[in-house]
């Protein structure tokens, strides 16, 4: 766990919250092992050994064997804040209860299925940072006008346009709240694009936000 | 030694508890209470909570149970401290659902930070054992990141405890006889024994995926036997040598109250 995080306690994921990716997996979807479509929000933790700042180092993950991965690959998404507790609220008071919003990296192994919880893949050590900082909830008029862009290495790669997330973080607040209490300085990851960008060693990865920041990071292990 | 972490005249306090049930305070004050005493609120045991891995399916009995072929590899969860609650305290039952089930589990408390650690040194990771009832809600199990954190991360449905019991004073962790009973009734009857994954091995493979932190728990999957709650019922979940662990099942409008 890196000294000076800006998560309290816990942070929490939303998987799937990209309408082209839903639709994109929508004949996957219907089959085994899904099913069916996800009727509720798919969530994730990021356990506290993975929790890191801006500028800090991301470490290049391991095979069960020792050897490097092959493979990883990063998300980024808008990161709010909780204000104070927040308990069984409802969509249209949800927003009161945020602090301010910041950017959550999400670096993983490469994506390969939803079915069972992604330990192996979502739980490194150092792979969510967060930052640069929290930005003060009444400076973000909307949070989902807003628009996530990745650069790896000054160059584009990803622009995620939260208008286009399956569920509005209004609504993700008011339902995660139903589920589990919300407490002061806890973050959610409201969604990321369903196109992980692929990352190498010595990667330096950008996640930017207009009025909320840049958080940057780069890959260890070159 | 046991160790817990109470509420009592007022004050919260971690207490040790030695073989004569004699309870003395960290800062060595001898508390003159029976360890049944209603006085005495228990609390989860476990003081700075990390990272709570739970097991599916880690008992071939279970896994078979739920028509599931046995694991080749762990299948773990993630639970968050909101779901910690303790000994004679409450957890709730969800309006308007068919199937909401405990799960009697043996936990390893980790004491010492670790990555890749391997079998033969695991154990010097484990502080102690407690015991959790990792309750369910079938209802609203999707296949999506299952057992989704819908089904498994609810407020109040793990309670934990009493006590921890330190790793030395467990002979074999893998050899316990574990038992739930509801409303005085034995409904599950196993032994860690039979698990699939035992904690060394567990505390191995987590380790080659991230670093393990003192706080950290493994609750390590419970075998067959469950079946539903109603609010009302009580129930106990018992593992031998290390302790018992009773919970009172209310509705949902008992446990939020002005929140329902």
């Amino acid at each position: 766990m890196t000294a000076n995080t800006l998560v309290h306690s816990k942070l929490v994921c939303v998987a799937l919250n990209d309408k082209s990716q839903l639709t994109a997996l929508e004949g996957t979807f219907n089959e085994a092992p899904y099913k069916k479509p996800p009727t509720q929000p798919v969530l994730y933790y990021k356990p506290r050994n993975t929790w890191n700042v801006d500028g800090a180092e991301v470490e290049w993950a391991k095979d069960f064997d020792g050897s490097d991965v092959t493979a990883m690959a990063v998300g980024a998404s808008l990161g709010v804040v909780i204000g104070r507790e927040t308990c069984r609220v409802s969509q249209a008071e949800a927003l009161d209860y945020v602090r301010g919003y910041t950017i959550v990296s999400d670096f993983s192994l490469p994506e390969e299925n939803y079915f069972r919880p992604d330990i192996k893949g979502k739980c490194l050590d150092t792979s969510a940072p967060v930052g640069p900082e929290i930005v003060p909830a009444d400076t973000i008029a909307n949070p989902d006008a807003l628009t996530v862009t990745i650069r790896v290495n000054e160059e584009q790669k990803s622009a995620f346009a939260l208008a286009d997330m399956q569920r509005s973080v209004a609504e993700l607040i008011s339902t995660i709240s139903w589920i589990m209490t919300l407490q002061p300085g806890e973050i959610i990851a409201v969604g990321f694009a369903g196109d992980r960008v692929p990352v190498a060693q010595g990667d330096r990865v950008e996640a930017t936000i207009e009025g909320v920041g840049t958080l940057t990071n780069t890959l260890g292990g070159a | 030694m046991r160790h817990a972490r109470i509420i009592f005249d007022g004050r919260e306090l971690d207490i040790d508890i030695d073989t004569n049930d004699r309870i003395t305070t960290t800062d060595g004050e001898v508390l003159d209470v029976a360890l049944d005493s209603n006085d005495i609120t228990w609390l989860a045991p476990v003081k700075d909570p990390g990272t709570i891995f739970a097991l599916g399916l880690n008992y071939a009995d279970h896994a078979t149970e739920l028509s599931f072929e046995p694991p080749k590899e762990p299948l773990v969860f993630i639970k968050h401290a909101n779901t910690l609650t303790g000994h004679k305290q409450v957890s709730y039952r969800p309006d308007n659902i068919e199937f909401q089930h405990y799960e009697c589990e043996l936990v390893a408390v980790i004491g010492k930070t670790g990555k890749n650690i391997r079998r033969e040194d695991a154990m010097d990771y484990v502080a102690g054992y407690t015991v959790c009832n990792d309750f369910a809600i079938r209802d609203y199990l999707e296949n999506y990141y299952r057992p989704n954190l819908r089904v498994k991360s609810r407020d109040s449905l793990l309670p934990m405890g009493p006590w921890i019991v330190d790793r030395e004073d467990v002979a074999d962790a893998n050899n316990l006889r574990l038992t739930t009973e509801v409303n005085g009734k034995i409904t599950q009857d196993g032994s860690t024994s039979d698990m699939i994954f035992d904690v060394p091995f567990l505390v191995e493979y987590l380790s080659k995926i991230m670093t393990l932190n003192p706080g950290d728990m493994i609750a390590t999957g419970t075998p067959h036997g469950v079946v539903d709650m109603q609010p009302g019922d009580t129930v106990i979940c018992t593992i031998e040598n290390i302790c018992s662990l009773e919970t009172r099942i209310v509705s949902e409008k008992e446990y939020f109250g002005d929140k329902y």
